[in-house]
């Protein structure tokens, strides 16, 4: 999966609530770090690319951020910023409606 | 006040090539005759769909990019509504710049289109030729027309 590779060491969701975040949400804190020899920063790759707007005839970069059950996958996993995680979903949500990208699947 | 528009429709698979153009061409008067300015009218293509609509597996996507005035996409709506050939169907408002820059996209989509057509015309000659030229020209595309080709497809499989 895509954002496996960002994320080494806790899946989406996969993951129970460790020692050091007390049931948070899994992500990066000062508390449980140390458990995890080396974690890639994450960024929006929206922002890399100067992107103004999320195309959603644009099937190829939306598949990377619906994983198998088809959900959208969470700014906290993906790392996008708030305005482009907008615009995702915005996206995800009308190539859903054209049935290019399931609402869910199994 | 003139907005830009982009419509998609996905009309049923079973028409023949003669029902779906005047289908289209029914759609496009629509659009020309409310004084709307066409920027590209594509035929997307064939393509499965991702869940059954209607029953059908399949649907047929044309997209519409137009500048026009808000009268235009209503009555449009209205039209795709009632039609019983046209499946699911989807207008958006875009943003200025979004806007410009799909229509520059949608000149360089044409343009690309008809040195495809040029280079096929010329690859009559050479089988070879046209061998190496049809992929090429495809792959450059490809892309912009939004990535909804076999590929695509196996990639939901994998998903």
């Amino acid at each position: 999966m895509g954002y496996m590779r960002d994320n080494p060491g806790g899946g989406y969701g996969s993951r129970p609530p460790s020692g050091g975040g007390g049931g948070r949400p899994s992500g990066p804190r000062t508390g449980g770090r140390k458990r995890f020899l080396f974690r890639r920063r994450k960024y929006c790759k929206f922002c890399e690319d100067k992107a103004r707007w999320v195309d959603y005839k644009d099937l190829r970069t939306l598949q990377s951020y619906i994983p198998e059950r088809a959900k959208i996958l969470p700014r906290r996993i993906s790392g996008t910023c708030a305005t482009h995680q907008r615009q995702l979903m915005q996206a995800i949500k009308r190539a859903r409606n054209l049935a290019l990208i399931p609402f869910t699947s199994d | 006040m003139i907005r830009t528009y982009e419509t998609v429709f996905i009309t049923v698979p079973t028409l023949t090539d003669e029902e779906e153009k005047a289908v289209v061409d029914a759609l496009t008067a629509i659009v020309t005759d409310g004084g709307g300015v066409f920027a590209a009218n594509d035929r997307m293509g064939r393509r499965r769909l991702a869940y059954p609509i209607k029953k059908f597996e399949d649907g047929v996507y044309t997209r519409f990019l137009y500048d026009a005035d808000g009268g235009v996409p209503k009555e449009l709506d209205r039209r795709l509504r009632i039609s019983d050939k046209v499946i699911r169907h989807m207008t958006i408002s875009m943003e200025l710049d979004w806007a410009v820059a799909s229509k520059e996209q949608a000149v360089r989509d044409a343009a690309a289109r008809v040195e495809a057509e040029v280079a096929r015309a010329a690859g009559l000659l050479t089988d070879e030729a046209a061998r190496i030229a049809g992929p090429l020209t495809d792959v450059s595309e490809a892309p912009p027309a939004g990535a909804r080709d076999e590929d695509d497809i196996e990639f939901d499989d994998q998903n």
